[in-house]
């Protein structure tokens, strides 16, 4: 049986069946992002002063991938006038190109700027005095002078506090301004009470995961080893953690020559938690003297959960959109085309009107997660 | 949508505003970039900064909007644009609840020294718990 209206415009609406049918769904999609960003707006201006964590987005990426879903959006539309005009290849070329685009995004979102953030760890301290020793180790000072507080207050304010205001209210404590770096090496004990060196590579079997959200510490959890707050530092009888500050701030301070290679694996591997400072790429500290330790994952702060909420349904969308995309390249769709290229053109422009919302959320999502 | 067009059309007119619309897309996300870049809300306000960025992406969105998802000559469908309309109104709504109620900060009068509660409180809807409760005594 024939179904009317899929190619032709039914008379009451003057719109052909898929088009209500997509207006109707990105109806829905905006009501779903749109509680999403009013939760958002709710949680940014409730926040704690000092406790939101935006500056720790990379905005070079968050631009780059902004620029691959518009060059994206506009292919899409590309390939859908390329049918009206009759032209096959011309579509097929636009709508590789737009899948092209779009992976591209995903492959950054998911295999580099994710996967960059669980390897990323913030710690905080159980005192300030601990807090200034190892700050002070970090900028290469003697001690937690002038020169290091500015130091460190220009890095702080810039991820946690872009107005500048809570530094001097003292609100937040020294001991509770995260050290940033990746976890390299740690320490355990033997039954003689002799330190022991480990490379964090060896940790947990898969490479990726040694380094990646399995090193959690918080002495809030009271050493639970299960569930969502396993502390994986009592697990495993971590005394000291050896980090490498993350490159790019704390280390223009120190040495910014170091290749990632030497400052991230080798120096790791050089011995004793005593002088493991004193080189200046890696820092020991004691795991007594560390209040939390905690990847960039979505627990590390309501930023970070909002951040993957946010980012991950809209990048289901991009992955449906993609396979979506395919079929249509498909040589089913060809044999649909040539059939009723009509209806096969409606088609094109309902998946490009999905598309558009997709770059439209992202249009918003960019400032907000990654500029203010 | 816009079937009165001929092929001319989609072949000059419609591609050159692909191409200026994808040109305004790629300039305002390199103006919000420098601009955040330069240190926006350091040197005015986060407020500033916010609405800034906010009316650029309102703008690139409008572009998409208009041109992309062809709003320009199917407005006149009804089914799309009360649709449209509808949920524009319930995005507002939302942000309502959040940004554009009143909000107090209070102290949970709860017997214990020293502890505060940042409870989100909405319009006339917030209770003071501060206030003793206003209790009818029994009648005998």
């Amino acid at each position: 049986m024939e179904i009317p209206y899929n190619s032709t415009a039914r008379p009451d609406t003057g719109l052909y069946n898929g088009k209500v049918g997509i207006w109707l769904f990105l109806a829905s999609e905006v009501m779903l992002f749109g509680a999403l960003f009013s939760a958002y707006v709710l949680l940014r201006v409730g926040a704690e002063p000092g406790n939101w964590s935006m500056g720790l987005m990379s905005k070079e990426v968050g631009a780059f991938n902004t620029l691959i879903l518009i060059a994206s959006s506009a292919t899409i539309v590309l390939a859908w006038v390329s049918l009206k005009l009759k032209d096959w290849n011309g579509y097929r070329k636009w709508k590789i190109a737009t899948v092209v685009f779009a992976s591209m995004f995903l492959i950054v979102k998911w295999g580099y700027e994710w996967p960059a953030k669980f390897t990323h760890y913030d710690v905080t301290f159980v005192d300030d005095e601990a807090a200034e020793t190892v700050f002070a180790n970090v900028l290469g000072q003697d001690s937690y002078n002038k020169e290091c507080r500015e130091k460190h207050r220009e890095i702080w304010n810039a991820r946690y506090d872009i107005d500048g205001k809570v530094w001097d209210s003292g609100s937040v404590g020294t001991k509770d301004k995260p050290l940033d770096g990746h976890i390299v090496g740690y320490y355990t004990e033997n039954e003689d009470g002799e330190r022991e060196h480990h490379k964090v590579g060896k940790a947990f079997g898969i490479y990726f995961w040694s380094h990646a959200f399995a090193w959690r510490h918080d002495k809030r959890n009271d050493g639970r080893t299960t569930g969502a707050k396993r502390d994986t530092f009592r697990e495993k009888g971590v005394v000291a953690v050896e980090i490498e500050p993350a490159h790019g701030t704390w280390d223009k301070h120190t040495d910014k020559h170091a290749s990632v290679t030497d400052r991230r694996y080798a120096k790791a591997s050089d011995g004793k938690a005593s002088d493991a400072g004193g080189h200046g790429h890696t820092i020991t500290i004691e795991t007594s003297k560390i209040s939390r330790v905690s990847s960039y994952e979505p627990a590390h702060s309501t930023f970070f959960a909002v951040y993957y909420t946010l980012t991950g349904l809209h990048a289901l969308h991009v992955f449906g959109g993609i396979l979506v995309m395919i079929y249509h390249l498909m040589p089913i769709s060809r044999r649909l085309y040539e059939s009723d290229p009509d209806r096969f053109t409606n088609r094109i422009e309902i998946t490009g009107l999905f598309w558009h919302f997709v770059d439209l959320v992202w249009i918003f999502l960019f400032p907000i997660l990654y500029l203010f | 949508m816009a079937d009165e067009h001929n092929a001319e059309w989609y072949e000059n007119t419609f591609k050159r505003m692909i191409y200026w619309v994808g040109g305004v897309l790629i300039a305002g996300t390199a103006i919000t970039y420098i601009i955040d870049k330069w240190g926006v809300a350091e040197k005015t306000s986060f407020l500033t900064a916010v609405i800034f960025g906010l009316t650029v992406a309102t703008i690139k969105a409008a572009t998409v909007i208009v041109i992309f998802m062809h709003l320009k000559w199917d407005w006149k469908f009804k089914t799309i644009s009360i649709t449209l309309i509808s949920t524009v109104i319930f995005f507002i709504g939302m942000m309502w609840l959040t940004v554009g109620s009143e909000v107090k900060t209070y102290e949970v009068n709860d017997g214990k020294p020293g502890k505060t509660d940042n409870t989100w409180v909405h319009g006339e809807h917030a209770i003071d718990l501060n206030k003793p409760a206003d209790v009818e005594t029994p009648k005998k």
